[in-house]
């Protein structure tokens, strides 16, 4: 009996912080549409998570790249496939390796910030201020945070596949011994529009999704500083998962056949 | 001043969280222009009450008028245009720690108001100086000046679009008992010049003594005293008396002990 007990409460809790989530995320994103708009607010977070986060993908992408070429090298080298390194890294690089690392990268560094930030306003009561000063803490808080991830990563993931690339080159080149004019040209010759745009897709979704947990954990955190870190680690591990997950389903959305 | 209109009326109200009653059926009236401290034992619903008239909690039951004007479960622009009535002085100021001083004294004219920034800037000036902070101040940030100090610009930023109606949530509460005294005066001060209506709470007897035109008295969720703040010492009210007092012998020893057993 305590058992079943025991599975009816943590589902009940599963159904109540789902729907919590979902009330969130609705009220959220109605308050990007609607006015008044705050553009000094939507800069910063560009600025945040955009401006300050290339050093840390750029980084993430070189020696992507780089372990790439070398892994893809000691492997195709037994069946002399050697000729097929440049297509693997692009399209690795572009549809998989620049989201799925940068998303999870910028979910460390901007999701445990936003849950940070949020969860002090919460707890030493700058949000209640907020309502006090009619503004609302959704449309003041949130919405330019989803709206900058879901445009910003997409740029950095851009980056990121350039950066990314070019690692594979500097490897296969100069340590490997590939001709630079035939890696550039196996680079291009199979890559494809869907392979750029599925990864910036992923991209956008990602973001979005980093920003939303950031804030949904911080708005919702409570105790103190002890809530404040459970907020924190929460947001980046709910992140992480759901960009895991998410990553699967719109890469069967793109390319199942 | 029994003929002064009134300003906010609560009835029957209710709020608990969980198990836990923290408001039983209040009722209270405050008048236009009049300055009301409700004092009351740690835990006895006070902050509950003040954020369930501010909109920060929605009650259970009961009723709020603003004016006449029912202001539970009033949500969005409505609320809004409410709450622009409203100024409130948090306990722990609760200053924008992202923003400098003057950008937190002018947000809502500039969020709420939509005024523009130069002008709001003017004003936030004004408001700094008449709660005794200089100018040369107004670019620091909240973690960078004293609690005092911190409070000051919590009450400037109160003030600054002039509402017809301040709030002020233990405002002397982790400050020395001579900035108490300095934020009382200004806190008297403010309200006087803009005409508004206020309503304190608070522990602090001296500082409900100097702000207070009426006094009420919560316990358990519910006013047991309303008088005048000249009439507390002969109140012949046992837990008005103990209050004061501080004794722990009386009617709320019950609620000690249960608040040391935390």
């Amino acid at each position: 009996m305590r058992l079943l007990q025991a599975i009816g409460s943590v589902f009940l809790n599963f159904l109540t912080s789902t729907g919590r989530l979902a009330l969130f995320t609705g009220l959220s994103v109605s308050h990007i549409v609607r006015p008044p708009f705050y553009p000094r607010l939507l800069l910063r977070q560009i600025i945040d998570i955009g401006y300050y986060s290339l050093p840390v993908v750029g980084l993430t992408a070189v020696f992507t790249g780089m372990v790439l070429a070398l892994q893809s090298y000691s492997g195709f080298a037994r069946f002399n496939a050697e000729s097929a390194i440049a297509t693997v890294v692009v399209l690795s690089i572009t549809r998989e390796l620049a989201p799925v690392l940068a998303g999870l990268m910028v979910a460390g560094r901007i999701g445990a910030a936003m849950a940070a930030e949020i969860g002090t306003m919460r707890v030493t009561e700058q949000i209640d201020a907020l309502s006090t000063l009619s503004t609302n803490p959704y449309k003041y808080l949130v919405a330019p945070r989803l709206l900058a991830g879901f445009i910003m990563l997409p740029c950095c993931v851009l980056v990121a596949d350039i950066i990314g690339v070019f690692g594979g080159y500097l490897i296969s080149v100069h340590k490997l011994g590939f001709n630079p004019a035939v890696y550039l040209k196996n680079t291009w010759q199979f890559l494809e529009v869907i392979d750029v745009v599925s990864g910036l897709v992923k991209a956008g979704v990602f973001g979005f999704l980093i920003a939303l947990m950031g804030c949904y954990h911080g708005y919702h955190s409570r105790g103190g500083a002890q809530g404040v870190g459970s907020a924190t680690t929460n947001a980046v591990v709910s992140a992480s998962i759901l960009i895991l997950a998410s990553n699967y389903l719109i890469t069967e959305a793109f390319f199942a056949q | 001043m029994s003929a002064a209109p009134i300003k906010i009326a609560i009835r029957g109200l209710t709020k608990s969280f969980g198990e836990k009653h923290i408001l039983r059926a209040l009722d209270l009236d405050v008048r236009a222009g009049e300055s009301l401290v409700v004092i009351g034992a740690s835990g006895t619903g006070k902050s509950v009450l003040l954020k369930n008239i501010v909109g920060i909690l929605t009650p259970d039951s009961g009723s709020i008028k603003i004016d006449g004007e029912e202001v539970v479960g009033v949500t969005g622009h409505a609320r809004d245009r409410v709450n622009r009535k409203l100024g409130m002085l948090f306990q722990g100021a609760a200053l924008f720690d992202s923003l400098p001083l003057w950008e937190n004294v002018a947000f809502s004219l500039m969020s709420a108001h939509r005024i523009g920034r130069p002008e709001a800037r003017k004003v936030a000036m004004e408001c700094l100086k008449q709660v005794g902070l200089q100018k040369e101040n107004a670019g620091r940030f909240p973690a960078d000046i004293s609690v005092g100090a911190q409070k000051r610009v919590g009450l400037a930023r109160a003030i600054a679009s002039e509402p017809e109606i301040l709030f002020f949530d233990e405002p002397t509460t982790g400050i020395d008992p001579v900035m108490g005294d300095v934020i009382d005066g200004l806190i008297v001060k403010c309200v006087k010049e803009l005409g508004a209506t206020a309503l304190t709470i608070t522990h602090d007897m001296e500082s409900a003594r100097r702000i207070g035109d009426r006094v009420a008295m919560i316990y358990e969720g519910k006013i047991v005293w309303v008088g005048d703040v000249d009439r507390i010492d002969s109140s012949d009210n046992e837990y008005v008396d103990q209050f004061i007092n501080g004794s722990i012998d009386g009617p709320m020893s019950a609620l000690i002990a249960g608040n040391e057993g935390r």
